[in-house]
């Protein structure tokens, strides 16, 4: 059984190596605006999607991510903002380009409303995290000596994500930035079953809320030499 | 919140939640609005096979979101029980909302990640005789992620869902070719938008004439 054990470990360390993230942001950035004191941004999920939209999780995690720390940026509350300028942020209202959102604000009331809440910068979040490959097995047996597993399993996900600033105001889309972060895990199972497990959507997170930040706290937007927050 | 009243074998979901008051202006019309007991007391139930037994009670939240809904639509609303209205000249019309069909689904497999719920309301409009000016039907879609609380998961749906039929009876409301007419028959014309129409209104004794509106 030792032997065995031995033997395990010795195949499952290269199997570490197989399992990992990959990471690219592509950031854009059409001007030189940078978030003012006292100006607020706020996170809506793209919703326009009958399959796939920024999952609620990931929303608030980028929020949370550009609030913390002492340069943490004024986030307001998602739903909240939602609330005060219903019904014009719903799947079927919400402004698809800065046309309708200047179309929007000339409606009597609603500028009043986004200026009361001091948000100065939409920020669209689409995208999802999607298994996008699995394969391998594991084969478990009990006997009376005992009980063990055999065998492999692996999966890949992907977390693909789209920010697009607008400033709120100026009615203007100040650039995007791209996400894609692929994570592969490995499950090697020799008597126990091991799991090595990447998540992908929580590098993503981490890495979209950095480079947002970046991009409204720096006129330039974005360190191309900054290597994305991959852990 | 949902709520799972039983527990196993079947699933219960009392469909709860504030609905935020729409920011539009609202027509120039004083409305009688008819909330039927149908809708009060809405509870959509269905077997579903190798799952269970699904009951999903809509009433509260119905008036919930119409209520404060059809408050800010028009310049002001009365409660009425039917229609013809005896005993209150000044009503311009009747509004009565009926939910006519739910569905939903709930899924098994594992890739399937979302619950969605579909909806369709019929917004009826009657003159005060009772003769019938609209007859519209909204739909409502929503969905949401499912997590281990399915019945969490079909009460956020279904809040979308009705979020998003009060977004189309609020914001298309006015547009409907029947309710321009209507408007327009009562001297009203067809606003530009409400709040504007209901400033001119003021101003020239009830009768307002702008021009379509600019969407």
């Amino acid at each position: 059984m030792g032997r065995l054990r031995l033997l395990g470990i010795a195949a499952v360390v290269p199997l570490i190596g197989a399992c990992g993230i990959t990471a690219r942001i592509e950031p854009y950035k059409q001007s030189d605006a940078v978030i003012a004191e006292g100006e607020h941004v706020v996170v809506l999920a793209r919703k326009q999607h009958s399959n796939h939209e920024a999952e609620e999780d990931f929303v608030q995690c980028i929020s949370d991510g550009l609030a913390k720390g002492d340069d943490g940026l004024d986030v307001h509350a998602s739903k909240e903002f939602e609330d005060k300028l219903y019904p014009w942020f719903e799947p079927s209202t919400a402004p698809l380009s800065t046309e309708d959102l200047t179309s929007l604000l000339e409606r009597p009331g609603v500028l009043a409303q986004v200026k009361s809440t001091g948000v100065r910068y939409l920020l669209w979040l689409d995208g999802s995290t999607d298994r996008t490959a699995s394969g391998g097995g594991i084969t478990c047996a009990a006997g009376v000596g005992g009980a063990g597993c055999m065998g492999l399993a692996w999966w890949e996900d992907d977390s693909r994500y789209d920010v697009t600033v607008w400033h709120i105001q100026d009615i203007e889309s100040e650039g995007t930035i791209h996400a894609d972060y692929k994570g592969r895990s490995v499950m090697p199972a020799i008597v126990i079953p091991i799991p090595l497990i990447t998540r992908p959507q929580v590098h993503a997170c981490r890495g979209l809320a950095d480079q947002i930040r970046q991009f409204l706290t720096q006129p330039g937007g974005y360190d191309a030499g900054n290597e994305p927050g991959v852990g | 919140m949902g709520a799972c009243l039983v527990g196993c074998g079947s699933s219960q979901v009392i469909v709860e939640s504030t609905f935020p008051t729409p920011l539009i202006e609202p027509l120039p019309v004083k409305m009688g609005v008819i909330i039927p007991d149908e809708l009060y007391n809405f509870i959509h139930t269905e077997d579903i096979p190798d799952q269970s037994l699904w009951t999903i009670a809509l009433g509260d939240a119905n008036v919930a979101m119409l209520e404060p809904l059809f408050k800010q639509m028009f310049r002001e609303t009365t409660d009425v029980d039917a229609v013809p209205v005896a005993g209150d000249a000044s009503l311009d019309g009747v509004i009565e909302p009926k939910l006519e069909k739910f569905e939903f689904d709930v899924p098994i497999g594992e890739r399937d990640e979302f619950v969605e719920v579909w909806m369709q309301y019929q917004i009826n409009v009657y003159e005060p005789d009772g003769a019938t000016v609209l007859q519209w039907a909204v739909a409502g879609y929503g969905k949401s992620e499912l997590d281990k609380d399915q019945e969490d998961a079909v009460q956020r749906a279904a809040i979308v869902a009705m979020r998003e039929a009060g977004a189309t009876i609020s914001t298309k409301f006015s547009e409907q070719p029947q309710i321009k007419e209507w408007l327009e028959g009562k001297g009203y014309g067809i606003p530009v938008t409400a709040g504007q129409q209901a400033a001119a209104s003021d101003s020239a004794g009830g009768v307002a004439s702008t021009p379509p509106p600019a969407e």
